[in-house]
């Protein structure tokens, strides 16, 4: 491990984190779609909101991986990386899918994810045993943030109605970059040799639920005033998340101090 | 090319140079993009400080987020709620500097923790005197870039780019980033954290995150920064972007894009080389002027 770019010990497997980050995410936008038609209303799009979050702990947590071995300013590249190879394939699996879009999306995105790391490890040989399977969380979570965000603005699977109230409206910028800093800046910014597994995640929980903010906003203009929930839920989740996320800082660090001069040996 | 053209062009020249200025003095405030590695190194090499450490991904990133999420705001209170285009801009730039805020603390809170073994502490003074200022700048520049952005998008004003006002706010949030990155953070960087260092000595490896931690009374932060900077790194930055944005739209005002295109093609290139002569002129005669340094002569004294 590199002390630069940190990365501690992982306390939670990355198998589970996983299983939950792609069950969670796909339950969540199949829920919203099913739940919204049933009822014919737009209530349930904050379930897909809930699935993103899922999917951006799975993303944080392969970006955490990668960048131990010392990819210390890549992190946002590959940040940037992941979402750009899930657009394309939550696009792709959209339109051809129909309903089964965003299953076809996925793993499309996780292909993609796989032969892009093959080209990384064996043609520009960057040796990095992880590589291939770190892409491929990263592309599957990216497609599943995308598809979850769509979904929780546009209220329903349904390509012409996420690109009418998504694409066209402008709104899928918000969507693609709060995707983007939500899966990149937990990592990103609790990087150094100190850092831990759990406080990365649970910050990644609050970037998630900003994300799922942003989408509520834009969903006011979509679904209407059913975005609301969509809005308030993401606002309980991030301040019990950023409190606990507080409490494991105070945990970590070497002091929380309310102001002060610098430690000895400092001056 | 109509007056009301020429005057929005104006306007809109105007409005990025003041949020290529505030997009730098944020930057320099949180310590952002490239200064920000020399401050996280300090601690590792045995200087802890009391400066912040604003690690968002790199500027282009986060002030594209800050200008879509403006943008998005005031789009939905425009064509949802029929609210007027000004303060919806408002309110859109105001969410923008609550999520730079919520991004900066936990930041600062987050590369401080992990640098525990080297006695760095989180300090919440420095968070509640820094987050407010850096909330404040990021507040001028969402609130400038969208403002631009639907300049060129309202239906109603002549401009009419085809892209959506949240997309083109969400381009112009990235060019703003990386024009704050690449202009005036040099002189961030290299003039204020190493100003211990002879001016224009370049940084040696070897002290790399042996910044400045002491203030010329008391210990240093980051507060100062926009004083500092709102000298020459801020003023520059809003200047790059100001023409940038000017020089971009005034040569397809004067031409039409749907007549004119290739003209209006010609005068860019145009402009790239003659900023390409201008700027190798300039790096010709600043070498002659200050430098080359060809032996080391010793340390100068202050």
């Amino acid at each position: 491990m590199s002390v630069a770019a940190g990365g501690g010990e992982s306390k939670i497997d990355k198998t589970k984190l996983m299983m939950y980050g792609l069950g969670g995410g796909v339950l969540g936008i199949y829920l919203t779609h099913v739940l919204n038609t049933i009822t014919g209303s737009g209530y349930f799009s904050f379930l897909a909101g809930l699935g993103v979050i899922a999917a951006v702990v799975m993303g944080s947590d392969a970006v955490r991986r990668v960048c131990s071995y010392g990819i210390g300013t890549g992190v946002p590249s590959i940040g940037l990386m992941a979402m750009g190879m899930g657009l394309v394939a939550a696009m792709f699996g959209l339109s051809i899918g129909g309903v089964a879009g965003p299953i076809i999306g996925i793993a499309v995105a996780m292909g993609f994810g796989y032969f892009v790391g093959l080209l990384a490890n064996k043609i520009i040989k960057m040796n990095i045993p992880v590589m291939e399977e770190v892409l491929m969380t990263l592309g599957g979570a990216g497609a599943i943030v995308l598809i979850g965000l769509s979904v929780a603005v546009s209220g329903e699977i349904s390509y012409p109605l996420i690109l009418e109230s998504v694409v066209n409206t402008g709104y899928i910028a918000i969507l693609f970059i709060a995707g983007t800093l939500a899966i990149l800046h937990p990592f990103n910014a609790n990087l150094g040799p100190d850092e831990t597994q759990d406080r990365t995640l649970v910050h990644t929980i609050s970037t998630g639920a900003l994300a799922m903010f942003a989408a509520g906003l834009a969903s006011l203009a979509t679904i209407g005033a059913a975005g609301l929930l969509t809005v308030v839920i993401a606002v309980i989740i991030w301040i019990k998340s950023f409190m606990w996320y507080f409490a494991l800082v105070k945990r970590d660090s070497s002091g929380v101090v309310g102001t002060g001069l610098l430690p000895e040996g400092g001056l | 090319m109509d007056m009301v053209s020429m005057g929005l062009l104006a306007a809109m020249g105007a409005l990025a140079t003041v949020a290529g200025a505030s997009e730098d003095l944020e930057s320099d405030v949180g310590s952002q993009s490239n200064p920000n590695s020399q401050v996280q190194l300090a601690a590792q090499v045995g200087h802890p400080h009391r400066i912040y450490n604003k690690a968002i991904s790199g500027e282009p990133p986060s002030n594209a987020l800050y200008a879509a999420l403006a943008a998005v705001t005031a789009s939905v209170l425009m064509s949802g709620y029929g609210m007027n285009a000004f303060f919806a801009i408002a309110i859109g730039a105001v969410a923008a500097a609550i999520f730079n805020g919520i991004f900066s603390v936990t930041a600062y809170m987050g590369r401080n923790t992990s640098q525990a073994r080297f006695n760095q502490y989180v300090y919440l003074d420095v968070l509640r005197t820094h987050t407010t200022t850096i909330m404040a700048h990021a507040y001028i520049t969402a609130f400038c870039v969208v403002t631009i952005s639907y300049i060129m998008t309202a239906p109603w004003l002549p401009i009419q780019h085809p892209f959506p006002m949240p997309l083109v706010a969400f381009i112009w949030g990235l060019a703003i980033g990386a024009i704050g990155s690449s202009t005036g953070d040099v002189h961030y960087g290299a003039e204020r954290e190493f100003q211990a260092y002879p001016f224009g000595s370049g940084l040696n490896a070897a002290n790399s995150g042996d910044i400045v931690t002491k203030a010329e009374a008391g210990l240093r932060s980051s507060i100062d920064n926009a004083w500092f900077c709102a000298r020459f790194g801020g003023p520059v930055t809003g200047m790059a972007f100001g023409l940038t944005v000017f020089l971009d739209n005034w040569r397809t005002t004067i031409f039409d894009p749907a007549t004119q295109g290739w003209l209006a093609i010609v005068t860019g290139v145009v402009i790239v080389i003659l900023f390409n002569i201008y700027n190798r002129i300039l790096e010709i005669r600043s070498k002659k002027r200050y430098g080359p340094y060809p032996e080391y002569a010793g340390d100068i004294e202050a």
